[in-house]
């Protein structure tokens, strides 16, 4: 892993030294050679010209004599020139005058024509240039020479080229060999130690590592230090996250003591008062029940009515506290949850109830066979709470009928007990659940507004839910759900 | 014979040549032609070839200041004596120039006359009077041209030699020099034999 990027960069760094090199040698070669064998060629050229005057100058005599013999003696001349490959005069009209072979007698070619107005013409013919000069004399034309050249001397001059760029361009790429190795270790090594250590800090989320600094001031420098930089500003933030996040747990551990503390102490008040009340509760009890009944008959019926009211206020005040210790005791006591027979448990309450009023034609709809999992006294409080409560809401109705059930409420399950009662207006729906609140009159549905405040604190200790759904005059449904209900449920 | 232009005879001959070679199958009669041709070819006429040299070495020719300055308008080409050159030698000089002066053929029949002259042909037929000739046109600036024989060794600049059918000259660069010419190495280059009179067996 770690050698791959190692070889890959230095590889990439070195093919561009060389491959940069590499090209400006061989364009640079490529133009002086082109350059130089042009100027060669146009010396040769120039050459040719000079000796194709010379002999003509020098044979003019023998054209306009008509001496052939002198012509070829002038000809043998460019024995000292190896290039010429053959040389001819001609006279003005075309004939063949006298001719010259290096190598071995030939025929001498027909004469190309030299352009019109032109003294001199040449062109290139199979790896050699031929050379067409006319000789005037006097200002009139004496005969034409022909030269022709080989070009050995320029691919000579072509093939000494080439080795010496195979040459150079071996140097120049081992140089830039080392050149780039030398270039390596101030370029490549700090950017493959910064990959190396980016790659540890990624993998191993290790944010102490540091890179070592290059020592010099360029981009690479800054690179490395910014990235320092980096990891010690994700240090500082991690450390004032951690220290932040710790002290946030030590406060709300802090502050939910203090909660506990505070809460145990309002319930050990509220227990005590609501114990401590019943004592001079009694004392009025029991002192009005004495009075109306060793005095009763010196009271009139004004004294006797007002003794009445004292005992309904003190009776009243007394199921208030009951309420209010039984509220407390939900709250305090422990939780013991076991299977148990939900619908006989409110069937049994249902009964208990008819015991009261047995005039009231009531008819409790009970489904069968629903069970769950709860702490048996507190579930029977709620049952108690909610199926009295529809009781006491019925009570002005000839004749009545009391739900118990289970729906599927939005996937999970719900027990429900519903009446076709007083009901309640919806508006007020939340605040049903409060202690004390009550959306009815005393003199229509006595109660101490209690009891649903202790089936909430039931419900919600089971970790359930309850709501409830009605409208004035059209009954009401009180819907809870159960945790250990719920759980108990999905796994069936 | 008149031989008056080449070309024209060429034509004519070579007309001849080819309806013969068309008219009959015979290799004989065009084997019996083609020397015939070419020794036309080569030898176009002897005094056309030397009316044509005696203006080429107008060419190569310098005279002295003083010739050139005096000798007029146009630059004279003489012949002495009975002219073997027909109209050949007036039509080779017609329109021709040297040092920008018409080159004009002259008959003349008194050594006196060459005076005017630049170079002055010696007819053969005054073989037996050259002796008288020469010294009347001596120190003048005449090139003396002959074709007549030992022109070059008797006082002569330049002699017309046959090598074979071909038109050949001698010089003698002694006379040349004696008259204050000068003669091209270009010249002396293509020339048979170059005398100088001091050279042992003149």
């Amino acid at each position: 892993m770690a050698g791959a990027p190692h070889d890959s960069i230095t590889r990439k760094l070195t093919r561009m030294n060389m491959l940069v090199s590499a090209a400006a040698l061989v364009i640079a070669c490529a133009a002086f050679m082109a350059y130089d064998l042009a100027s060669f060629r146009e010396g040769i050229l120039y050459d040719l010209s000079i000796q194709a005057q010379i002999i003509g100058s020098n044979s003019t005599s023998a054209l306009l004599f008509d001496d052939p013999q002198s012509a070829t003696t002038t000809l043998s001349a460019l024995k000292a020139a190896p290039n010429i490959v053959s040389a001819g005069i001609y006279t003005p009209d075309g004939r063949p005058f006298a001719t010259y072979w290096r190598d071995r007698e030939s025929q001498i070619p027909a004469l190309p024509p030299i352009p019109m107005g032109r003294a001199e013409a040449h062109w290139s013919k199979d790896k050699a240039v031929v050379l067409v000069r006319s000789i005037t004399f006097k200002g009139k034309p004496a005969g034409i020479v022909y030269i022709q050249s080989d070009l050995q001397r320029l691919n000579a001059r072509l093939q000494r080229y080439m080795v010496i760029a195979a040459i150079v361009l071996a140097a120049s790429l081992l140089a830039a060999l080392l050149v780039s190795s030398i270039f390596q270790r101030s370029t490549a090594e700090p950017i493959m130690h910064l990959a190396a250590i980016a790659n540890a800090v990624s993998s191993d989320k290790n944010y102490s590592v540091r890179a070592n600094p290059t020592g010099s001031r360029d981009e690479l420098a800054v690179l490395v230090e910014a990235f320092n930089e980096m990891l010690e500003q994700i240090q500082t933030r991690d450390r004032a996250l951690r220290d932040a996040q710790n002290e946030l747990e030590e406060r709300v551990e802090e502050r939910t003591n203090q909660l506990t503390a505070a809460n145990k102490e309002l319930e050990a008040f509220s227990y005590s008062v609501s114990h401590d009340l019943r004592a001079p509760l009694r004392g009025i009890e029991g002192f009005s029940q004495i009075l109306l009944d060793e005095f009763g008959d010196k009271l009139d019926e004004q004294g006797k009515k007002y003794l009445h009211r004292i005992r309904a206020g003190s009776q009243r005040m007394e199921s208030l506290i009951d309420d209010l210790l039984n509220l407390s005791r939900v709250t305090r006591g422990e939780i013991h949850t076991a299977r148990l027979d939900i619908s006989g448990m409110a069937r049994s309450v249902a009964t208990d109830l008819q015991k009261t009023q047995p005039e009231r034609e009531v008819e409790f709809r009970i489904e069968d066979g629903l069970e769950t999992k709860a702490d048996p006294g507190l579930l029977r409080i709620v049952l108690e709470n909610l199926l009295s409560n529809a009781w006491k809401f019925t009570s002005k109705r000839p004749s009545a009928c009391i739900e118990f059930g289970k729906i599927d409420h939005n996937g999970t399950a719900a027990f429900f007990v519903s009446d076709d009662g007083a009901g309640f207006d919806p508006a007020y729906a939340d605040r049903l659940f409060g202690p004390f609140q009550r959306l009815h009159a005393m003199a229509d549905f006595p109660g101490t507004g209690v009891g649903l405040a202790t089936v909430q604190r039931v419900i919600q200790r089971h970790g359930g839910h309850i709501w409830a759904e009605s409208a004035v005059g059209s009954g009401a449904t009180f819907y809870f759900t159960l945790a250990a209900t719920t759980r108990e449920e999905e796994k069936l | 014979m008149h031989r008056d232009r080449i070309a024209p005879r060429i034509r004519a001959f070579w007309r001849k040549f080819v309806l013969y070679s068309r008219l009959s199958a015979a290799f004989l009669a065009a084997v019996f032609l083609v020397p015939t041709l070419s020794a036309q070819q080569t030898k176009p006429g002897e005094y056309a070839v030397k009316a044509t040299y005696l203006y080429n070495f107008a060419r190569f020719v310098e005279w002295p200041v003083g010739v050139t300055a005096a000798r007029g308008d146009s630059f004279a080409i003489c012949v002495l004596g009975r002219d073997p050159f027909g109209r050949a030698l007036d039509s080779t000089l017609a329109g021709e120039a040297i040092d920008g002066k018409p080159v004009v053929a002259k008959r003349i029949s008194k050594p006196e006359d060459a005076a005017s002259c630049r170079i002055l042909f010696i007819s053969p037929s005054e073989d037996t009077r050259l002796k008288d000739i020469l010294p009347a046109i001596d120190k003048t600036g005449v090139l003396t041209v002959s074709d007549m024989p030992q022109f070059s060794r008797r006082g002569g600049m330049i002699q017309f030699v046959l090598e074979g059918n071909k038109v050949r000259f001698e010089v003698n660069l002694t006379n040349a020099r004696d008259a204050g010419l000068t003669l091209s190495s270009e010249l002396l280059k293509v020339a048979v034999t170059v005398r100088r009179n001091s050279e042992p067996g003149d």
